[in-house]
């Protein structure tokens, strides 16, 4: 009994010192190697089971989808050839708007480029915090890169990568309390720090009281942010807190563009940014 | 061949995790079967085990998360222990004791975790209805489990 409570307390007093170490030590080796080991626990059900429980899961509906389908491809066909020619008139806009803004130096924004990756992991524990999406190092996705999700059919800032695997990646939300994003809010365009409450609803904060934060007010990506790239909706002001006497701001809640309980698919924008952004997690986990 | 089943066992929980949070959570919530899975670990096995269950089920658990690694580690871990410790005073081999259990260190878990999460990162990350509610699906989820984990036990000798 007695050699079995020593090693009950060896073994605790083990584990102990290296969950501390992790805690304490987050970006050392040991956690980065701790991290990558226990990925490939994650394996088998990120990946795997993402990819099999689909198609299992989705057998009736495929069914009834492949009839409505084929009626839905003769409609969408017609509109193909109206939007051709759209498109045509649609190319010479843009060519020109792009030689403008080359001229004029305007913008440094680039087209957006990525690709679609469905959810694949959403922990009750961190609802608001992270998800889990196919798509990883394999795909091009690099830590960082800006995750858009669609609603009502706007696209809306969802968060960005934050740990990238070879075939899934670990995105960290808008909603989480570690994450904010500087936006510009309209009409004014005058620049805040929207961030995270671990909650559904955003906090806008470091709001001068002058321009008159009201309900209602839509808020989108600055250029003057590193992150994001400039422009995308981020969402709407839903209550203005009064200033306190001691804060010379304001703060505000804001509806999020996009609600993650909703959310199925989002698509990853190619951000290419310096490598200086790069958290130690990236790439070596190949 | 007995630590081939346990990692097995331990791939199996995770993914049958995964796959009720995909499918089987309503308004966000789901019993916490990586949490169950370690008490049940906790009971049935031995002290060493248990709280290299607990570790190792509480990494599994951070990784799905994106703030401290090593906070749920932590927890099981010492809940592994605390366990241990209960077992010797408590008969935890019955489905009442293990709902009560369950339901305790379920509220002790959280309230820890909440404690590390404010000081290591400064982030509160127990939500409200979660804190109100997942404790009672903990404590139905882990008799069930019990018992299948106490099925693997006396058939293939794991844990």
């Amino acid at each position: 009994m007695s050699r079995e409570k020593d090693a009950a307390n060896y073994a605790i007093v083990f584990f102990t010192a290296v969950s501390v170490l992790l805690l304490i030590f987050p970006a050392s080796k040991l956690a980065h190697t701790a991290r990558i080991a226990v990925s490939y626990s994650l394996y088998p059900s990120l990946h795997y089971g993402a990819t099999y429980g689909h198609f299992v899961r989705n057998v009736p509906a495929n069914f009834v989808s492949l009839l409505e389908t084929d009626q839905e491809n003769r409609a969408l066909k017609d509109k193909v050839r109206q939007l051709e020619l759209k498109l045509q008139n649609t190319a010479a806009s843009t060519a020109e708007n792009e030689r403008l803004t080359r001229e004029m130096r305007l913008s440094r924004a680039l087209p957006w480029s990525g690709s679609w990756a469905r959810i694949v992991g959403k922990t009750p524990a961190d609802w608001y915090g992270s998800f889990f999406i196919d798509k990883g190092s394999e795909a091009g996705i690099a830590v960082n890169d800006t995750v858009l999700g669609m609603q009502d059919d706007r696209a809306g800032l969802a968060g960005r990568v934050l740990e990238v695997y070879p075939k899934f990646s670990k995105v960290l939300l808008l909603t989480n309390s570690a994450a904010s994003a500087v936006c510009a809010i309209a009409p004014t365009g005058l620049e805040a720090l929207v961030e995270g409450k671990g909650t559904w609803l955003l906090k806008v904060s470091y709001v001068p009281e002058e321009p008159g934060l009201s309900v209602g007010a839509e808020l989108t990506t600055s250029p003057g942010g590193l992150l994001f790239p400039a422009g995308i909706f981020v969402g709407r002001v839903t209550k203005v807190y009064p200033r306190e006497s001691f804060m010379n701001f304001i703060t505000a809640d804001v509806a999020p563009a996009v609600d993650v309980n909703t959310l199925k698919e989002v698509y990853v924008l190619r951000r290419n940014l310096p490598a200086e952004f790069s958290g130690p997690l990236q790439a070596e986990k190949k | 061949m007995s630590i081939i089943l346990e990692v097995f066992i331990y791939l199996a929980t995770g993914s049958f995790y995964w796959w009720w949070t995909q499918n089987l959570t309503v308004f966000a919530l789901a019993p916490n079967l990586i949490f169950a899975a370690a008490l049940c670990a906790a009971i049935l096995a031995g002290p060493v085990k248990a709280v290299a269950w607990g570790f190792f089920l509480g990494l599994y658990a951070d990784m799905l998360g994106a703030s401290m690694f090593g906070g749920y580690a932590l927890t099981y871990s010492l809940m592994a222990y605390a366990v241990y410790v209960l077992k010797r005073h408590f008969d935890m081999a019955s489905p009442f004791s293990q709902l009560v259990a369950a339901l305790v260190l379920s509220w002790a878990c959280m309230l820890f975790y909440q404690a590390l999460s404010l000081s290591f990162s400064s982030i509160n990350p127990t939500g409200l209805k979660i804190f109100l509610v997942e404790p009672f699906l903990n404590a139905l989820a882990v008799p069930v489990l019990f018992q299948v984990f106490y099925w693997f036990k006396r058939r293939t000798g794991v844990l």
